[in-house]
């Protein structure tokens, strides 16, 4: 909005009706290049870039605001002060950003809206801002984020060649430098909203998760997700004195709740991970596919070390994407074949490794050899029945040699008997540690000690090792799968 | 390569690319971006939410397991194999 009577109306109109998010408008810089340069000439005197100067642009800039806010309640001569800085620095704001498409000078544009973000702190801090009017912070916020990826990008384009020769280039460090200038800007801001002592009605708080949104997507960016955790503890500590979680808008619900899964999904606590994903997923708006496609990426591996469960063909219906990365091992794990799973996750390890979603899914193949196994003890069949109108038991002992052909079909490579009674001890090993079952033989459980801790106990019954035959339980051998 | 024919005689060729290059491009920083999206809107009511658009969440997930489809391929392998075990234990 051009700096005159039509912006100074406005201020006006928003501070009436106290409305945060109009305000932030007057302040938007998602305008049009030319909408942009109007926004600089209109304080400018001339129009020439040097012609106006600062002290002069300041007086009219507070001229305008004291006279259209000259007969509301609540607006001091300090507040005024204060968005006086914060509109000078968005008139400077919106001159580079007139031109940044021709420029490039995304750095300019990036340290002058810190400029203008720092200019809302000091108001918050100094000046004696309202709450109601944070959503200037959203909007400062949000794009010192975008400016700072744009910095970063064309600093890595323009520079490179030139800061390639000196010695204490680090270019992981040079690549993100704008971003991580960024969270910590944004990070002050968090304090600001957090800080607030004033009643909740009438708090900054409100301003928190939209806040921690954005901090959450910066560290994701520079994967630090260490710093995305201490967000989160100190949001947790402070929860007592916040507004409920669901009195904010679901927008920021969602994004928290997912930043939050995925978190807990990369320290594999699956059990809270999908907790979370499972309340983004479900107050998600139905119309965000992008979104529902991203809450799923991690929702579906939680869900298959969570409850052994895999998606069906209408979840994934209208997700292309997704069937590409799920729908093989999922056919695999079903079928219980082994090799071809892990051939399937082979092929597509590079895109599971970039969704961090890889070290999970392998996981699965527990769960493919719990079917497989499975299959196998479903084809042994029944005991012959001794009596007339006994129920027909299952053949519960079965040789180790059977599952070994099983386990090894597909492959090139003969697994031997001592490997199969060892990933078979392993599929036990939780259970029989609940139940007690005799003369119990577990060849190298301690061999793969990760394995046993992560599996709930697959499979239910004991290896016999002098008749190299598995003992299956004979009332639900594989719990809790019908059999 | 295409030195007999001339970009310009092949009208088909020279009308595609264009099209097709920027569509590429696309999907490329698609697939690399995977941020969370920004919301259109703020909020919205309980009627548009995922949760309200299925009523039967029980559909969209299923046991690990399929016992119904057993005569695929891999599982008639699976017979024959462990019959040939069987048969090969009998004979010792």
């Amino acid at each position: 909005m051009e700096f005159g009577p039509a912006l100074y109306h406005e201020f006006g109109e928003a501070w009436k009706t106290r409305d945060g998010y109009r305000l932030a408008k007057t302040i938007s810089p998602e305008l049009t290049p030319s909408q942009l340069s109007s926004i600089w000439q209109s304080a400018n005197g001339a129009g020439s870039y040097k012609a106006a100067r600062d002290d002069d642009v300041k007086a009219a800039i507070k001229r305008g605001l004291s006279s259209s806010s000259a007969r509301l309640d609540g607006i001091g001569q300090k507040e005024i002060k204060g968005w006086v800085e914060v509109y000078f620095a968005y008139w400077q704001a919106a001159g580079i950003l007139a031109q940044v498409q021709q420029t490039s000078s995304w750095t300019n544009a990036y340290e002058q809206w810190k400029v203008l973000i720092n200019a809302l702190i000091q108001g918050y801090n100094s000046h004696e801002f309202e709450a109601w009017t944070i959503p200037c912070l959203y909007v400062a916020g949000k794009h010192l984020r975008l400016f700072a990826m744009q910095a970063d990008e064309h600093i890595s384009v323009n520079d490179s060649s030139a800061t390639a020769f000196q010695d204490d280039f680090d270019p992981e460090l040079q690549k993100h430098q704008k971003l991580e200038d960024c969270a910590r800007v944004l990070n002050k801001v968090f304090t600001i909203c957090l800080s607030d002592r004033a009643p909740l009605e009438e708090s900054r708080k409100w301003g928190l998760y939209y806040i921690v949104n954005l901090l959450f997507k910066t560290y994701f960016k520079l994967n630090a997700t260490g710093l995305s955790k201490n967000v989160l503890r100190i949001l947790t500590a402070g929860r007592g004195d916040m507004p409920d979680f669901h009195a904010f808008p679901k927008s920021q619900q969602v994004t928290f709740k997912y930043h939050e899964g995925v978190l807990c999904f990369l320290e594999e606590n699956y059990a809270e991970a999908e907790k979370h994903l499972t309340e983004a997923w479900n107050t998600c708006h139905k119309d965000a596919m992008r979104n529902k496609e991203l809450i799923l990426t991690y929702l579906i591996p939680c869900h298959l070390i969570t409850t052994h469960t895999l998606p069906t063909e209408k979840l994934l219906e209208p997700y292309p994407r997704l069937q590409k990365l799920f729908l093989p091992l999922s056919r695999c794990i079903k079928q219980g074949e082994l090799h071809k799973f892990d051939i399937a996750l082979q092929e597509a390890e590079d895109e599971f490794v970039k969704r961090r979603i890889y070290l999970t899914l392998e996981r699965g193949r527990d769960i493919a050899l719990r079917n497989l196994l499975r299959k196998v003890f479903i084809a042994g069949g029944f005991e012959p029945v001794a009596k007339e109108g006994d129920k027909p038991v299952r053949r519960t002992r079965i040789p180790v040699a059977e599952f070994a052909a099983a386990i090894s079909l597909g492959s090139e490579e003969k697994v031997d008997n001592d490997e199969v009674e060892c990933l078979l001890a392993n599929m036990i090993y939780k259970v029989s540690q609940n139940y007690a079952l005799p003369s119990m033989f577990l060849p190298g459980a301690s061999r793969h000690p990760r394995l046993s801790t992560l599996i709930g106990g697959l499979i239910k019954g004991y290896i016999s090792r002098e008749r190299s035959i598995v003992v299956l339980s004979k009332s639900g051998a594989f719990p809790g799968t019908g059999v | 390569m295409a030195t007999s024919k001339a970009p310009s005689a092949d009208p088909k060729s020279s009308s595609d690319l264009p099209a097709e290059q920027p569509q590429q491009q696309k999907q490329q920083t698609l697939e690399e971006d995977d941020e969370f999206e920004d919301f259109p809107v703020d909020d919205w009511q309980a009627d548009d939410t995922e949760a309200t658009q299925n009523q039967q969440p029980q559909h969209l997930w299923e046991e690990s397991w399929d016992d119904d489809d057993t005569t695929d391929d891999f599982s008639n392998q699976l017979k024959e194999e462990l019959k040939r075990v069987e048969a090969s234990k009998n004979k010792r």
